[in-house]
C-alpha cells in the first residue's frame, strides 16, 4: 500500500472501549420504568384482516395498533416514499408485516400474550418471484402492473446496431435475496422527555428516523429527538428499517408515557427485516466481427417486496451500473421494481449496483469464452477512460486507473499462467472481475435533497466537537473524520471528539449511505475546520458551520436521467482462484487478490478492513448465503445456523492493494469506498468456479448442492 | 424451583438465587450488570456471548446458570484487567481488528482461550481458534493478524 | 410453564429423581437450551421437569474395559477429541462438531439421546457396533446404539432410565483403513449436510475380512446395512472394481430419497468409490482422505 501522511494507520478512536467490552449498545441501556415491546406480525403473505382477538391483558400491559395513532396523526412511515404503513390495518402484504405491539414489564408474559393473539385472515393468492409479480399473480396491488417504477435510459441507437448485427448474445442472470446479518440486531427505545419524545436507536440515519415518524403523532420534527446508539453493524439494513421499530415505539411511548424498548432477536431479524433486492437481468449484446461490443440492450427487474421504500433509487443505481466499467457505444437499459408479497427489499451495501455488476461481468465472461478469448481480453478492451460518454450520456471526468489495477492483480495472482494451465472442467479455476461504484447520491441528490451541513464546536478548553448526523457503524468514519478535522486544525487527534449524533444538537449532514460520508461530508468538514482555524482563539467557544457546495459543470436532469449520474467513481479489480473437491463439489478458495481506487485512503488500515469485509460478504453472497421464501415463516432460513455466512475458515487471507488516484473534490483526494468493496468479488468467484467445473453459471448463490446439479 | 447457585465470577465469589435454568448470559448481563458479553443469535452459533468457564471457551446463551455451580467464570470485564487481556485488547486496537465491535469481546475471549493453550499459533491455528466467532464487518483477516500481534507482544505471558 | 428443575449431586440421586418425577436430563444444554428458548431475559420454558447433570463427575470418564473403550455419557466432545485411546473416526467426528464452545459443553450422552438425524457422533459409533448402557434406580440394560435410536429424535430410553455410557468394541484386528468425512454447511461451525464413516479390514493376502460403512444426515436415522456390507466381504481388494458398481447401487438404496437427494447420494457414491479405490490401489496408512 502506498504511504500518504494522512493515510498512515491510527488507532481507531473507539477501538479500546469496544474491545474492552465497555461500549454500550442499545440492548445494554436501561431506564427507570422501562417496559418492553414485542411485535405482533402478519402470518400470511397476503390477505384481508378479518378479526384480531387480543387476550385479556394484565394490568400494565397494552396492545398498541393503528387505533392508537392520535387524532391528526398518519399511519405511515415517511421513508423515501410514504407507502410503508406503521401498523397494517385492513390488509397485509407480506409475512412479518407489523400489525401491533404488545408492551409491558415482563418479557416472558409478553411472549405468552403475543402467542395468544389470534388473527383471522381472508387469504388471497400471492406473488413471490419476479415472474409472479410481473404476472400480477393474485391481482396487482400496486398500480395496474405491480411495478413501483419503470424507466428506460438510452445511449446511441441500439435497434439500429442490432438490425445490422449477425452476432447477438442473449442471456438472463439472476441473483437472490441476501440478509445483512449485522451482528447487532435491530433495536430501539422510545420515551417521552418533557413535552418531546426521545428515540434511542441503532441506526445509520438519525434524521431519517425523525422525519419518518413525526407525522404519526402529528408533531414537528424538532419534537422528536433521535439519538443514535453505538451501532453494531448495519450495511444498509439500518438505513430505513429502524423506522419500522421507531414508529410503533413512538406511538407506544405516547400512549403509555413510559420508556418502551424493542430489541429484535436473531430469528426476528432474519425473518422479519429488509433484504437485498433479488434481481433478474436480461441481456442482448451485439458484437462485431472484431470482437468489439457495439450495443447492449438490458432489461433489469428487481423484486421490491411489499412496499417501495427506496426501491426506485436502488433501481436507478442498478440501471446506471448495468453496463459496468465498460464503454458501450450504444445501450438501452430498462429498469423495473416489481411488487411481490415478500418482505420489502431495501438498502444493502452496493444499493442495486452489485446485482447488475455481477450480471454484466458474468455475461461478458460468457461472451468472451464463446468468442474463444480470455474474459480479461474482452473486458480490458472496453474499459472506460477519462472523457468517455457514460450510459446516461454524461462523462467520465477522472483518470480511470483500471489498466494499472488489472496489472496489479495479474501480477499478484499469477492469473495469466493459471488461466492457461487450468483447463475448463479441470476442477481448478481462476476468475477475474472489474467493477465500480458511483460516489455519493445519484445525480442531484446532494444539492437538491440533502444539502449537507457540518457543524464544528470549539470548546473553551480548546477541544473540538464534530456535531453532525453522520454515523459510525463499523466502517471507521468516526475515526476518519476525526483525522481529517484534526489534521486541518493542526491539533492532536485526542482534542477532537465526534460524539454519537443527537438530532437536537447536531447539523444534518445527510444520511450515512451511498459511500458519501468521507467524500462529501469529509470535504465539508475539512472546509469547516479551515474556517475554524482562521477564527481560532484559545479559551473561546466558537461554532462554525459549512454547507455542501456542488461543483459546477456536471449537468444532470433527474426527470430524464441524462447527464452526470455521478461525478466520481471508486474502481475495483479482483482475481479469485478456486479448487473444487471432486467428491463433494465443495469449493475451496485458494487465493483472493484485489486492487482498489478509492482516491486516497484516509486511513489505510480502515480501508483494508473494509476491503476484507466487503469481499467476504460478497463471497458469501455468491457461495453460501441461500435465502428462500417460506409460506410459513416468510423466509426459510431464519437463524445463524441455517443462514450461512462465512467463518474464519471459509476463505484464505486476502492480498489487497490500493492505487493512488486523488479525486479533485474529496478531502485529501478521497472518494467513497464502503460499498465499492462489495461490488466485485462475487463475479470473480463465480467466474473461477464456472471455469473449474466447465459450466456457465447464471445465478447466485451457488452452494455445493446446486453446483453439483449443474455439472 | 429457585436455588442458590454459587460460583466464582471474575475472581470474586458470588451467589445468585434464581431458577437454575436461567441462561448464564442473562444472569451475567442483567443480574450482574456485565453487559460486555453480547447476545447476537441466541443459539450458540456466533460466539458473541462467549466467556471462559474454568479456562474453557463456552457460549453462555445455551448454558443454564445451574450448570456453573462451583465453576470459575471469566468475562471480558475480568479479562480486560489482566496483562494478557490488555495485551490482546491493545493488539486488536493497533491491528485494525475492531470495526463495529459487536463480535469483539467474544473474539478477545476466544483469543485468550487459544493463546492459553497455544502461545505461538500459526495463521491456520488462529483461524481454527476463532472459527466459532462470527464477524460480518472484518472478513477476519485483521482479527487474525491482531491475535498474531498479541502473541508476539505477549512473549512470556502465555 | 411452571415445572421444577433439579441439580442432583450424585448419579444415585439423579436416578431417584428421574424415577420419581420423570425429570429429563440436561447435560451440555446445547440442544435443549436452544430448542426451548424464549428470548432475551426470559427463562427457557420446558414442558417437563429438568435435571441439570452436567456436573456429575460420575458420568465423565473414558477408559479401557477389556476390549471395549467405554465413554461416560457426561463426557464432552472436547474430552473425546483429546483422548488418544478413542478410535479415530469417533475422535474425528467429535472434533468437527459445531465450534470449540459447543465442544466444551456438548456431551456424547446428549448427542446420542437427542438422536437428531444430523447428529455427528452416532455415525462412527454405529459403524463400530457401539452399545449403550442404560441405568435406572432398579437395574440396567445394554443394547446396540443402532437399536437404541429408532428414528428422528426417537430413542427407546424409558422414563426412569438415564444413559450411563457408550461402549465401543475395539475390533479384534485393527482396521486396515478408515474414512471419516463430514460435509457441513460451511467449513467450520457447521451442521452436517452429510457425514460418512467407513472402515475396512484386509488379511495379509488382500481379502476383505470386514467392511463397514455408516451415513449420517441421510435419513431418519444413521443409515447402515450389514447385507450391503457383506457384498464386499470375502472379495479380494484387487477385485473391488468388479463389484464396485453393484455395491454402490445397493448402498444408494439405503439412503433417504428426500431433501437434496442428488447431492447426498452422489457425494456418498463418490466418497465410497474413492475410499475403496484408494484401498484397492494399495494406499499406505490407516487414515484415507
Amino acid at each position: 500500500m502506498q504511504q500518504k501522511s494522512i493515510g498512515k494507520p491510527t488507532r481507531r478512536v473507539d477501538a479500546i472501549a469496544k474491545a474492552s467490552g465497555r461500549t454500550q449498545y442499545i440492548a445494554d441501556y436501561t431506564f427507570n420504568d422501562m417496559i418492553y415491546a414485542k411485535m405482533v406480525r402478519s402470518t400470511v403473505p397476503r390477505g384481508k384482516i378479518l378479526e384480531i382477538t387480543v387476550p385479556e391483558l394484565p394490568s400494565g400491559y397494552a396492545f398498541i395498533s393503528a387505533k392508537d395513532i392520535p387524532e391528526g396523526g398518519k399511519n405511515q412511515l415517511n421513508m423515501i416514499k410514504s407507502d410503508y404503513r406503521c401498523f397494517a390495518e385492513d390488509e397485509v402484504r407480506f409475512i412479518g408485516e407489523t400489525i401491533a405491539l404488545i408492551v409491558g414489564p415482563d418479557r416472558g408474559v409478553l411472549q405468552d400474550l403475543v402467542d395468544q393473539v389470534a388473527i383471522s385472515y381472508e387469504e388471497t393468492e400471492y406473488a413471490v418471484t419476479i415472474e409472479d409479480g410481473l404476472a400480477c399473480k393474485g391481482g396487482a396491488f400496486v398500480g395496474e402492473d405491480n411495478c413501483f417504477c419503470d424507466f428506460t435510459i438510452k445511449k446511441g441507437d441500439v435497434d439500429d446496431i442490432f438490425a445490422g448485427s449477425d452476432r447477438i448474445f442473449e442471456e438472463e442472470i439472476n441473483t437472490g435475496w441476501q440478509e445483512h446479518v449485522h451482528l447487532e440486531t435491530n433495536g430501539a427505545i422510545a420515551m417521552p422527555e418533557g413535552d418531546k419524545f426521545v428515540i434511542y436507536v441503532s441506526a445509520q440515519c438519525p434524521f431519517y428516523v425523525r422525519k419518518s415518524i413525526a407525522s404519526l403523532i402529528d408533531r414537528p420534527y424538532e419534537d422528536i429527538i433521535v439519538r443514535q446508539s453505538v451501532t453494531g453493524g448495519a450495511f444498509g439494513g439500518k438505513e430505513h428499517f429502524p423506522d419500522v421499530l421507531a414508529g410503533p415505539l413512538l406511538v407506544a411511548a405516547y400512549v403509555t408515557g413510559k420508556p418502551v424498548q424493542l430489541i429484535f432477536d436473531r430469528h426476528e431479524d432474519s425473518a422479519y427485516s429488509v433484504k437485498r433486492h433479488p434481481s433478474r437481468t436480461h441481456f442482448r449484446t451485439a458484437v462485431d466481427k472484431d470482437g468489439n461490443i457495439t450495443a447492449m440492450d438490458v432489461d433489469v427487474v428487481y423484486n421490491a417486496g411489499g412496499y417501495e421504500s427506496c426501491s426506485y433509487v436502488v433501481l436507478q443505481r442498478g440501471v446506471f451500473h448495468a453496463t459496468g466499467v465498460y464503454n458501450i457505444p450504444n445501450s438501452r437499459v430498462r429498469g423495473r421494481a416489481v411488487a411481490t408479497n415478500t418482505f420489502p427489499s431495501d438498502a444493502f451495501r452496493g444499493f442495486g449496483a452489485p446485482q447488475t455488476l455481477f450480471a454484466v461481468e458474468t455475461h461478458l465472461a460468457h461472451i468472451a469464452t464463446q468468442l474463444g478469448m480470455d474474459p480479461l481480453e474482452l473486458k480490458k478492451r472496453h474499459f472506460l477512460k477519462k472523457g468517455d460518454v457514460t450510459v446516461t450520456n454524461g462523462h467520465i471526468y477522472e483518470t480511470v486507473v483500471l489498466p494499472e489495477m488489472a496489472q496489479q492483480v495479474l501480477d499478484e495472482s499469477g492469473y495469466l499462467e493459471k488461466a492457461k494451465q487450468y483447463a475448463p472442467g479441470s476442477l481448478k479455476g481462476v476468475g477475474i472481475s472489474f467493477y465500480n461504484h458511483g460516489g455519493a447520491f445519484t445525480g442531484n441528490g446532494e444539492q437538491m435533497i440533502i444539502k449537507a451541513r457540518v457543524r464544528l464546536r470549539k470548546n473553551s478548553d480548546d477541544t473540538v466537537d464534530i456535531l453532525i448526523g453522520s454515523t459510525e457503524m463499523g466502517q471507521g468514519f468516526q475515526t476518519a473524520l476525526t483525522k481529517i478535522v484534526a489534521d486541518e486544525l493542526g491539533i492532536e487527534l485526542e482534542r477532537v471528539r465526534y460524539p454519537q449524533p443527537d438530532t437536537s444538537v447536531v447539523s444534518d449532514s445527510g444520511p450515512t449511505v451511498a459511500s458519501r460520508s468521507t467524500m462529501i461530508v469529509g470535504e465539508i468538514a475539512q472546509r469547516s475546520a479551515a474556517k475554524l482555524k482562521e477564527q481560532w482563539v484559545d479559551g473561546k467557544e466558537i461554532v462554525v458551520e459549512e454547507e455542501y457546495n456542488h461543483p459546477a459543470g456536471f449537468p444532470w436532469d433527474q426527470s430524464t436521467f441524462q447527464g452526470d449520474a455521478y461525478i466520481g467513481y471508486g474502481w475495483g479489480a479482483c482475481v479469485i482462484e478456486v479448487e473444487v473437491d471432486p467428491l463433494t463439489t465443495e469449493v475451496n478458495t485458494k487465493g483472493i487478490w484485489s486492487s482498489h481506487d478509492v482516491g486516497v485512503a484516509i486511513d489505510e488500515l480502515i480501508v483494508q478492513g473494509q476491503i476484507n469485509g466487503g469481499i467476504a460478504q460478497s463471497l458469501g453472497y455468491a457461495a453460501m448465503e441461500k435465502l428462500d421464501f417460506s409460506s410459513k415463516t416468510g423466509f426459510k432460513q431464519t437463524g445463524l445456523s441455517d443462514y450461512i455466512i462465512p467463518t474464519s475458515m471459509d476463505f484464505p487471507s486476502q492480498v489487497c492493494t490500493l492505487v493512488d488516484n486523488p479525486y479533485e473534490f474529496g478531502p485529501h483526494g478521497a472518494k467513497g469506498m464502503g460499498e465499492l468493496v462489495f461490488n466485485g468479488a462475487s463475479a470473480a468467484y463465480i467466474d473461477a468456479v464456472s471455469r473449474a467445473v466447465g459450466k456457465e453459471i447464471r445465478s447466485i448463490p451457488v452452494p455445493p448442492e446446486i453446483l453439483m446439479e449443474m455439472m | 424451583m429457585i436455588d442458590e447457585i454459587r460460583f466464582t465470577l471474575n475472581n470474586n465469589e458470588v451467589a445468585i438465587t434464581c431458577d437454575p435454568l436461567k441462561r448464564l448470559l442473562d444472569v451475567l448481563r442483567e443480574d450482574f450488570g456485565l453487559f460486555g458479553t453480547k447476545e447476537a443469535c441466541g443459539e450458540g452459533e456466533c460466539g458473541a456471548c462467549s466467556v471462559l468457564m474454568n479456562g474453557r471457551l463456552i457460549t453462555t446463551c445455551m448454558v443454564p446458570v445451574g450448570a456453573v455451580k462451583g465453576k470459575e467464570i471469566m468475562t471480558i470485564e475480568g479479562l480486560r484487567d489482566t496483562d494478557r487481556g490488555k495485551t490482546i485488547i491493545d493488539a486488536f486496537a493497533d491491528g485494525g481488528a475492531v470495526q463495529c465491535g459487536f463480535c469483539i469481546p467474544g473474539m478477545v475471549i476466544a483469543a485468550e482461550s487459544l493463546l492459553s493453550k497455544n502461545a505461538k499459533p500459526t495463521e491456520e491455528e488462529i483461524r481454527l481458534g476463532i472459527a466459532g466467532n462470527l464477524c460480518r464487518c472484518t472478513g477476519y483477516d485483521l482479527i487474525v493478524e491482531s491475535i498474531k500481534l498479541a502473541s508476539e507482544r505477549g512473549e512470556g505471558l502465555w | 410453564m411452571v415445572e421444577t428443575s433439579y441439580i442432583p449431586q450424585t448419579l444415585e440421586e439423579a436416578l431417584r429423581i428421574r424415577k420419581e418425577t420423570g425429570a429429563k436430563p440436561l447435560a451440555g444444554g446445547t440442544d435443549l437450551m436452544v430448542m426451548h428458548r424464549r428470548g432475551t431475559g426470559v427463562i427457557p420454558s420446558f414442558p417437563w421437569p429438568v435435571m441439570i447433570i452436567s456436573s456429575l463427575e460420575e458420568l465423565k470418564y473414558i477408559r479401557r474395559d477389556g476390549d471395549e473403550i467405554v465413554i461416560g455419557s457426561g463426557t464432552t466432545c472436547h474430552a473425546i477429541e483429546d483422548d488418544p485411546s478413542v478410535p479415530y473416526a469417533v475422535k474425528k467426528a467429535a472434533s468437527l462438531m459445531g465450534a470449540e464452545s459447543l465442544r466444551n459443553l456438548a456431551t456424547i450422552g446428549g448427542n446420542v439421546c437427542n438422536a437428531s438425524p444430523k447428529a455427528d457422533l452416532p455415525v462412527p459409533l454405529i459403524m463400530m457396533d457401539a452399545r449403550v448402557t442404560l441405568v435406572s434406580a432398579t437395574g440396567s440394560r445394554t443394547l446396540l446404539l443402532d437399536e437404541f435410536i429408532t428414528g428422528p429424535k426417537e430413542t427407546v430410553l424409558k422414563d426412569d432410565e438415564l444413559l450411563l455410557e457408550v461402549r465401543i468394541p475395539l475390533p479384534e484386528k485393527e482396521y486396515s483403513h478408515v474414512w471419516y468425512r463430514k460435509i457441513g454447511t460451511r467449513k467450520a461451525n457447521a451442521i452436517s449436510k452429510l457425514s460418512i464413516s467407513a472402515a475396512i479390514t484386509l488379511d495379509a493376502d488382500g481379502f476383505i475380512q470386514d467392511f463397514r460403512s455408516a451415513n449420517g444426515a441421510s435419513g431418519p436415522k444413521v443409515a447402515r446395512s450389514s447385507e450391503v456390507e457383506k457384498l464386499l466381504e470375502g472379495k479380494n481388494v484387487k477385485e473391488i472394481h468388479s463389484v464396485l458398481e453393484q455395491f454402490l447401487d445397493a448402498y444408494d438404496a439405503i439412503l433417504s430419497p428426500h431433501a437434496m437427494p442428488t447431492y447426498r447420494r452422489l457425494s456418498t457414491r463418490r466418497m465410497l468409490a474413492h475410499f475403496l479405490t484408494e484401498v484397492a490401489t494399495g494406499a499406505q496408512g490407516m487414515i484415507i482422505t
